[in-house]
């Protein structure tokens, strides 16, 4: 084929070769220009409201199978868009990379202006006027001494007929750094989700557990599988547990006695059934054992945890391990607590609850220490899948009680903590992020922050001030600033008089 | 086992206790009643456009309002502590709440009193909700409970709530009357369309005012969740929610700067962040029931 046959099909598609490459020389423009734009921010964020909300329809961290087991419908739909994990789908996670880039963009393309000079106002058109009664050239400078010395304004521009001042701190400075706090916030989430990892320990007392996470965060689980021993190990000195004795409340349910009681007709009774107790709170007394030697301790409670070489140990719950002797053997059963155990010649496995140990607040104010009890119930064959029990009573430690004519004693227990840690090194930067947001957030709506641009005009010998005030946030008020500006500017012997508006 | 107490000092305090319940249900009736007549007035003022039952309506409130606030004093005391546990203490909360806002935001109108009938009707839904189905049991703080991010969480997210309420009472107001207004049909109401505008701008600022706040609420419940749970965010069915009113209400700030949207569209985000604001507190507790989705906010439920 020679050049001159195909010339024509070339001159053909040119133009629309040159369309598409302009096009792509300009697809960086239009795209920031896109996405700098707050029209992006709204259809972004509607987005991103409606993939929440498909979020909190399905369970999250469910499993597909069991959500087919369990009757759900449009399973093929749920699995391809990983609706039961939906957080972590790529549909979620795309959208979410969208908007902060939005975000990284508008406040980049936003970081400029506050910087550059600033016009204002565009045309001059005052909103409050004031007669003075100083002579022309005396006005200006003593209405300019008077809104810096007396109200705190600062010079912004003087080029124009018009000066312009300010007071408070800069809206544009506030706005801009509640996004940049968000942004920062953005990064400790994408370091969470890269790096964060988890997991549970069971701590028996007296002896040293060395942490080893079985996980590891998602970046690094690409090429390894756990993160590997944490260099030191936990030891749990002490464990006890603080209940709190609290009333049961005999309440009708139907609405009519509910109605009655609020007529007065009736009364709620609070009752002492059995003596209800309930958990207050469980400490860990917890010593970090780093080289033999012990290089923290501390005493974690819920809502108080230990924090050591970037780990955090909060304190979930406990683990009692029970030892039974069934009459006088000497071979004692052991069982977790709330399990179910099958005691030799009994017909029906046995349960045994919890043990109540250490610190009771009773209701009259005083505090005891508790004996260790338990309570035990026969575990009978119920309906399918379900299962009853039929209580047998309290079992104090070293006590027994008589089962079909078998002496089951409580022989002893012991009590684990149960930890769970986390690593995390995005919180830090979340919490810096915040607190960035939320101090700028709060100067910007709450804070008042006023611009003024006035002309000293005369006229027929008549001194005028001629003011425009602009105002931002909550706290600001035009009509006050303008009273104050009148107050100082009569007590410094510039009368002003009010004149309606122009 | 258990000593057992004197049964006389138990006999006391239990007595004590039931007696003390048995008076603030008895005054919560009462301003649950007080709230429903505070309703009727406004519902006659809507239908007959007079002022009296207008101003009676706002009075009654008033007097609402006043016997409510020692309503939760009255449960502080009985509890011990700042009564926002249980749903129906945040009930409780969110209703007097909302018409301390409304009465403080319309201390300076004459005759508007459209904007109350949502706030005082909403104010009745939650007393009748509370009384009626959730129990007024004072119940000691769980573990996780006990924490000042809780307290700080709960009482932030409510005043938050509160100033939502009021702009989305203000906000349906001004898309009801606006087009009545312009065909001359309104007229009775206390409103003409240059304060139409003024309405618009109170549930702008309103909602300016109420943003931080609920900033401030998810912020101080993740602190919390990464001090009790271990975990700052769990995609909990509540916080998820939480996350949706912040959003629509973050739709509508910035639909307030763009002039193709900052007219109608503007205020029907604002009413949408409402309906969401609801769905976090009331409504995402019936969700999680209904589809068996396990919440951490199960003391709220």
């Amino acid at each position: 084929m020679r050049y001159r046959d195909i010339h024509p099909i070339i001159e053909k598609v040119r133009p629309y070769c040159l369309e598409a490459a302009g096009r792509l020389k300009r697809f960086p423009q239009w795209s920031l220009k896109t996405l700098s734009s707050l029209m992006t921010s709204v259809y972004i964020l509607g987005a991103l409201a409606l993939l929440y909300m498909v979020g909190t329809i399905f369970p999250q961290g469910g499993d597909i199978g069991e959500y087919a087991k369990a009757g759900g419908k449009y399973v093929s739909f749920v699995r391809f868009f990983d609706l039961l994990d939906f957080f972590s789908s790529p549909v979620f996670l795309l959208s979410a990379l969208l908007l902060l880039l939005n975000l990284v963009v508008c406040t980049y393309k936003r970081y400029g202006p506050l910087f550059a000079k600033r016009v204002f106002p565009n045309t001059f058109d005052p909103t409050h006027t004031f007669k003075l009664t100083h002579d022309y050239p005396e006005a200006l400078p003593e209405v300019r001494r008077v809104l810096h010395e007396k109200l705190g304004f600062r010079l912004v521009s003087k080029d124009n007929e018009w000066i312009v001042m300010e007071k408070g701190l800069s809206c544009r400075w506030l706005t801009w750094l509640y996004h940049a706090g968000i942004v920062l916030c953005f990064f400790g989430l994408i370091l969470s989700y890269l790096f964060a990892f988890e997991g549970e320990m069971t701590l028996k007392p007296r002896t040293p557990l060395i942490v080893a996470p079985s996980t590891t965060g998602r970046l690094a689980s690409l090429y390894q599988k756990t993160a590997g021993p944490a260099g030191f190990s936990l030891y749990l000195d002490d464990f006890s547990t603080e209940y709190i004795q609290h009333p049961g409340l005999d309440y009708p349910k139907d609405k009519l006695s509910r109605l009655a009681i609020g007529l007065g007709w009736k009364g709620p009774e609070y009752s002492m059934k059995n003596d209800p107790m309930t958990p207050k709170d469980w400490r860990s007394r917890l010593r970090v054992i780093k080289g033999g030697s012990t290089v923290k301790e501390k005493t974690i409670e819920v809502n108080d945890p230990l924090r050591y070489g970037g780990y955090t140990f909060y304190q979930v719950g406990y683990e009692q391990t029970l030892r039974i002797r069934v009459d006088f053997n000497p071979i004692a059963l052991e069982t977790k607590a709330d399990g179910d155990i099958i005691v030799p010649g009994l017909d029906t496995p046995l349960r045994f609850g919890t043990v109540m140990t250490g610190t009771l607040y009773r209701l009259d104010g005083a505090v005891e220490k508790i004996l260790p009890f338990t309570t035990v119930k026969a575990v009978l064959t119920g309906p399918p899948g379900g299962k009853k029990t039929e209580d047998l009573g309290k079992l104090e430690l070293g006590g027994s009680i008589i089962v079909d004519g078998r002496r089951v004693s409580l022989a002893d227990y012991e009590e684990s903590s149960v930890l769970s840690y986390r690593y995390d090194p995005g919180v830090a930067v979340l919490w810096w992020g915040g607190a960035f947001v939320l101090i700028a957030m709060c100067l910007r709506f709450y804070g008042r922050s006023y611009m003024v641009a006035y002309a000293v005009d005369e006229s027929d010998r008549i001194v005028c001030l001629n003011l425009h005030i602009v105002s931002k946030g909550l706290m600001a008020d035009t009509e006050k600033l303008a009273g104050r500006i009148g107050y100082y500017l009569t007590r410094d012997d510039i009368r002003p008089v009010p004149l309606p508006p122009l | 086992m258990l000593k057992s107490a004197s049964m006389s000092s138990y006999d006391l305090i239990l007595s004590r206790d039931s007696y003390l319940l048995g008076l603030e249900l008895r005054l919560y009736w009462s301003v649950a009643f007080l709230y429903g007549l505070s309703l009727l007035f406004f519902i006659s003022h809507a239908i007959t456009r007079g002022d009296t039952a207008g101003k009676t309506g706002q009075t009654t409130l008033l007097v609402t309002v006043t016997a409510h606030i020692a309503l939760i004093v009255l449960r502080t005391f009985e509890a011990g502590r700042a009564p926002f546990q249980t749903l129906y203490e945040t009930l409780s909360w969110f209703a007097c709440s909302s018409s301390l806002t409304y009465l403080y935001v319309s201390r300076r109108w004459r005759s508007v009193y459209l904007p109350a009938t949502l706030v005082a009707g909403l104010s009745l839904g939650a007393c009748l909700y509370a009384l009626l189905s959730r129990s007024p049991a004072v119940e000691p703080l769980s573990p996780p409970l006990q924490s000042y991010w809780f307290e700080w969480h709960v009482i932030l997210a409510f005043f938050s709530y509160a100033v939502f309420v009021v702009s989305a009472a203000i906000e349906l107001t001004c898309l009801i009357i606006k087009p009545l207004l312009s065909r001359g049909a309104a007229r009775g109401y206390g409103l003409t369309l240059d304060a139409i505008d003024g309405l618009h701008t109170t549930a702008y600022r309103l909602v300016l005012f109420g943003y931080p706040l609920l900033t401030f609420a998810i912020f101080s419940g993740a602190a919390w969740a990464n001090e009790a749970w271990g975990r700052y965010w769990s995609w909990d069915p509540k916080e998820t929610w939480s996350l949706i009113t912040w959003t629509v209400f973050t739709i509508y700030l910035h639909s307030k700067a763009i002039p193709g949207l900052k007219g109608l569209p503007a205020s029907l985000f604002n009413i949408l962040g409402f309906v969401c604001m609801m769905m976090t507190f009331l409504g995402v507790n019936w969700l999680a029931k209904l589809l068996g989705i396990p919440s951490l906010h199960v003391y709220a439920v």
